[in-house]
Parts: C-alpha cells; sequence; structure tokens
C-alpha cells in the first residue's frame, strides 16, 4: 500500500509535467461524460419513464457503474493498459523487483484525467439521491456503499481477465470492451427494462445485475427482499477466479516468453 | 560449489511464421503455422564469485534469453540452474533481491521525472532501509558522477548520462551480481569509458559478480577475463580471451585492392574472399610470413593499394563465427 501511494505521488507529478495537456484532457473527459448525461435526460424528456423506472432511479444506476468504472479506470489503470506492458517488454522488468506482480501492475500506469469522470458521477449520484424521496434506513445506507464497492471490484475483475488474455494473445482483445465498455452501457440502466436473457446474463456470467439491479430494487422500496442488500457482495466472490486467472497466466508468461 | 552453477539449460519457444504481405496476414489470422526454435540448447556453465564474465554472441544467439533465464523472468524448457543456492525462477521473490540487471534497450527510470525520484521508489520496492539507502546513493553518485544529472527530467539526459543513471538504478539494493545487457549501446567515447571504469570499481570494492553481454569488444577486453561465446543456442568457447586471442595471435589480415583476378593456393592461406574492389586473405604468418606472400601475391596480380590489420578481438570473433559458421 505504502508503494502504492508513492507511485501515485509518482504519477502526478509526471502527470502535472505536461499542463495544458492535462487541462485539455480533462475538459474533454467532461463533455464525454456530459453525453451520456444528456442521452438519458433527453430519453425520458421524451418517454417520461422505462418500465416503471424514473429519471431519478435511472441516474442512481447510471451514476453507480460510472462510479466504479472511472475508479478502475483512474486508480488501476494499470490493468487496463495491461497489453501496453507485455508488447513494450516491461513486464520482464516487473519480473525482476522483489514485490507482487498485481501490485506492480496496478502501479504502471495511472490516469489522473479520467478523475474528472469520477467527480462527475458523483456528482450526478447526489443529484439522484437529493431528487428521490428514499426512506433511509441504515439497511438501505449499507447497500448503497456495498453497490459502490462491487461497482468498483466488478470492473476490477473484467480487467483482469482482459488482462490475463493479453498472456495468450499479446494484445488487448476487443472483447473486452464487450465486458466492460458495452456492459457498462447496459447496466447504466436497471437491468431489469431488458428481456430475460439479458437479465440472466448478466446476473450468472457477468454479475453486474448484483451491482446495481437486485440491490438497487431494495434501496429503491421495490422489493423488500433483505437477501438484496448482500447480494454486491457475491461480486467479490467473483474476483476470487479472476486472480486465479491472471496469475496463471503470469506463471504461462514465464514459461512460454515474449 | 560455485556461485552460479547451470546445467544443461535449454529453452523452446513456439512462434508463429507467416510471410510478409496483406494476403498472408489474413491468412494466418485464420490459420497460424507454429514452429518451434531452440533459443538456447543444453548450455552448462559456472561462475565463481567476484568474476566478470562476458557473454558473447551474434544477435539471435541465445544471450538475451540466458540472460532471462538466470534472471528469473523466463523458466527453461528443461535444465536446472542454482545461483547462490537458489533457482531464480522458484525463489523470485527472495532471489531477485540479491541481483541487479540493466537492459541496455530498456530504460527503467521514469520519463518525466528526475531520476533521484525513481531511486526513492525503488528504495521502497526493495525496502531498502533509510540509513543503507542514503549511503549507497551517496556512493554511486560519487563514482558515477550523477551529482548534475539526477535532479534533471530523464527526457532531458543524453543517452550516456541515462544510462549511468540506469546503473545507478540497478546497484542502489547493493545486488551481489550484476547482469548487464548491452550496457555501452549507442553510447559515445567517455561515457563507454565511465561505465566500464564503474563496473571494475564496484567488482573489485564490493566483489560483485558481472555478466556482460555486448558486441562491443573493447568492452570485453576493457573487463572480462574470461569470455563465454554462444552461438545457435550452443556453448561455443568458454575460457579465458587471452588464450583465444593467443591461438589467432599469428593471423594477419589483408585487403588487398586490385583489379586483377587473383587464383592463389598456399600453405597458410587461412581464407580468401573477393570483394568489391579486391580481396580479404587471412594467413597465418607463422605458416607464411607476410612479406613472403605479399610477394608471391605481386608476381600474379598488380596491387593497387594494400592494408595489412594485426589480429584484434573483433576479428576473432568474426572468425569464430566463420569456423563454427554461425
Amino acid at each position: 500500500m505504502k508503494l502504492y501511494i508513492k507511485t501515485l505521488k509518482m504519477h502526478i507529478k509526471a502527470t502535472l509535467e505536461y499542463k495544458a495537456s492535462f487541462i485539455i484532457s480533462f475538459l474533454s473527459q467532461i463533455l464525454v461524460f456530459f453525453s451520456y448525461y444528456f442521452i438519458i435526460l433527453s430519453l425520458f424528456d421524451k418517454f417520461g419513464n422505462i418500465k416503471g423506472f424514473t429519471l431519478y432511479e435511472v441516474l442512481l444506476c447510471f451514476s453507480i457503474i460510472q462510479f466504479g468504472f472511472s475508479f478502475c479506470e483512474t486508480f488501476i489503470r494499470g490493468i487496463d493498459q495491461f497489453d501496453k506492458l507485455i508488447i513494450k517488454g516491461d513486464f520482464d522488468r516487473l519480473l525482476i523487483r522483489p514485490q507482487n506482480i498485481l501490485i506492480q501492475v496496478i502501479c504502471y500506469d495511472l490516469d489522473l484525467v479520467k478523475m474528472s469522470r469520477l467527480v462527475q458521477s458523483l456528482i450526478v449520484l447526489v443529484i439522484a439521491l437529493i431528487n428521490l424521496n428514499i426512506e433511509w434506513t441504515i439497511l438501505k445506507l449499507l447497500t448503497l456503499i456495498l453497490m459502490l464497492l462491487s461497482a468498483i471490484a466488478i470492473f476490477f475483475g473484467i480487467f483482469l481477465l482482459a488482462a490475463a488474455f493479453c498472456f495468450l494473445t499479446v494484445q488487448g482483445l476487443e472483447v473486452r470492451n464487450l465486458f466492460t465498455d458495452g456492459g457498462k452501457h447496459i447496466a447504466q440502466y436497471p437491468i431489469g427494462v431488458f428481456n430475460k436473457g439479458f437479465v440472466l446474463f448478466f446476473t450468472v456470467i457477468i454479475p453486474y445485475a448484483f451491482v446495481n439491479y437486485y440491490p438497487l430494487l431494495y434501496v429503491l422500496g421495490k422489493s423488500n427482499n433483505t437477501f438484496y442488500v448482500l447480494t454486491p457482495l457475491i461480486v467479490f466472490i467473483y474476483l476470487i477466479p479472476c486472480f486465479i486467472i491472471f496469475n496463471k497466466g503470469a506463471k504461462r508468461y514465464q514459461s512460454v516468453g515474449n | 560449489m560455485s556461485f552460479i552453477e547451470v546445467n544443461n539449460i535449454s529453452k523452446t519457444f513456439k512462434v508463429s511464421v507467416r510471410q510478409s504481405g496483406l494476403k498472408n496476414a489474413v491468412k494466418s489470422f485464420f490459420k497460424r503455422n507454429y514452429k518451434y526454435v531452440e533459443a538456447v540448447k543444453d548450455i552448462s556453465f559456472k561462475v565463481e564469485k567476484g568474476e566478470i564474465v562476458g557473454y558473447i554472441g551474434p544477435n539471435g544467439a541465445g544471450k538475451s534469453t540466458t540472460i532471462k533465464i538466470l534472471s528469473g523472468i523466463l523458466i527453461p524448457s528443461s535444465g536446472t540452474c542454482k545461483i547462490n543456492k537458489m533457482t531464480p525462477w522458484e525463489h523470485r521473490k527472495e532471489y531477485v533481491k540479491k541481483i541487479g540487471v540493466v537492459f541496455g534497450q530498456r530504460s527503467q527510470l521514469w520519463w518525466d521525472i528526475p531520476a533521484e525520484d525513481t531511486f526513492d521508489l525503488l528504495k521502497d520496492v526493495y525496502d531498502i532501509n533509510e540509513e543503507e539507502y542514503q549511503k549507497t546513493k551517496k556512493d554511486l553518485i560519487e563514482k558515477l558522477n550523477l551529482k548534475d544529472i539526477i535532479h534533471m527530467p530523464v527526457r532531458q539526459l543524453s543517452l550516456g548520462q541515462r544510462m549511468r543513471c540506469e546503473i545507478a538504478a540497478s546497484l542502489l539494493h547493493s545486488p551481489e551480481i550484476l547482469f548487464l545487457d548491452e550496457p555501452t549501446i549507442g553510447l559515445d567515447a567517455t561515457s563507454k569509458k565511465i561505465v566500464r571504469e564503474f563496473v571494475k570499481k564496484i567488482n573489485k570494492e564490493k566483489k560483485v559478480t558481472v555478466i556482460l553481454t555486448t558486441h562491443d569488444m573493447s568492452d570485453i577486453e576493457a573487463l572480462a577475463k574470461r569470455i563465454i561465446l554462444i552461438g545457435k543456442g550452443r556453448i561455443l568457447y568458454d575460457g579465458y580471451l587471452r588464450k583465444l586471442k593467443n591461438k589467432y595471435d599469428n593471423n594477419k589480415y589483408i585487403n588487398i585492392i586490385t583489379n586483377d583476378k587473383l587464383t592463389i593456393k598456399h600453405k597458410g592461406i587461412i581464407s580468401k574472399e573477393k570483394t568489391k574492389d579486391g580481396y580479404n586473405i587471412i594467413i597465418d604468418s607463422k605458416i607464411i610470413n607476410l612479406s613472403d606472400f605479399l610477394n608471391l601475391i605481386s608476381k600474379k596480380i598488380k596491387i593497387e593499394d594494400v592494408e595489412v590489420e594485426n589480429e584484434n578481438i573483433d576479428n576473432i570473433i568474426v572468425s569464430l563465427y566463420k569456423e563454427y559458421e554461425i
């Protein structure tokens, strides 16, 4: 952890070397984010609600997923950029350091620019919460916190799997984007609005539904099933095989070579 | 037991083969042809503590593969390797604390910030205690003359300055073994000299074992008494550099410029090669002395110019490569 914080400082230092570029990218990220935001706004302007979900309910869902994704893109960017690490041969360097490989990979890159999205997703979260009349209980608050954490966990897991693929194919696969970007866009909406097949896929294969559908129902008072409070925890179980696969990949790299 | 013991190490890579051109690229996208390449075959050697060993060979001979196996980055297909009683790829975390690796073609320094920041980070990576770190750092700054460059962003440094910082970065944790993979590549004469003298110094003072790969034979001459020559994945020669030199010491390299055609057969002529405007000939001056040889050919052809070169290490290597047909 000490090591991570220290690298974080180094990345900040390095980023600040290029002030203008940083400011421009930061601003452009804000525009990108708001384009997503306005799509949802204009959608609801026309339809009022989607399958019983109102604008602010969807925004809550949207902000949680965006939060998890931006968090991972900012702070564990190294895993996202893993294909570069392999291609440039920098992975060799990590193997001759007396530290855990995954931690070093995480430390490899940090994208401060994506921080702007993180801040915005939190702003949208607050806007949604203010406009929703939720009767808060401790359990509901706990659910919300678990949702935020599991949103981070799920993208962590997906990034890890994508990285493990790089050991096999060297270059990152477009398949990954199907799960991250594609999945992200779908999970921005309460998954229940889609058909059954989708729900099943995003429950069992990639457990987006446990991040922001089942617990969402509980927070919004659409369901009284207290089991839903704990569903975000399932995502953390899903992380275990991701870690194992990544470590297997690293071992394989050593015996196969580059 | 020796400090480094490498026994019968082999490493096979699976590489995909494809022809050039877009059509073939598309074809290989659907069906890949693989072939197995043996990067190193049955390599064995021993190195004692405090030795400097030059590890040389042409491009693609398996030098880097060997270095990667010895530093624990790759696991060999077969064979064993014990360094300081550890197997590099099995005791990775423990083992790498004892080694330093410099890849001449790759940087470990952070590009946009001063080298000193990278050093500070490495202190935490290697868990060096503060007192020891300050001492080692001061020592390295002095020996490598880094005082003025350590506070500049690395991207503003010249190649020579950067390489000096790289070497310092690899030695902060006072390793017992230093692997230098082409440390002087692209450096000017002064920087080369600084690097060489520094390597000599730490070898002498701290008994650091050094394994050095290079294409620059003057590196080897300046540093290593012992060389290991590798070609096509096999060890071709392992022994003193001087012995190798003595063996070839009587060879003379003669470059003749002429328009005539030369046919000559005589004892003592090792090789004859046609060049654009003449011939390159190697003779063994113990069997045929130089003046006799020149006499002989001047009767046959009109020599426009002639240049005679004594044996040097570069030529030895070239003739060794020829001898082994690599």
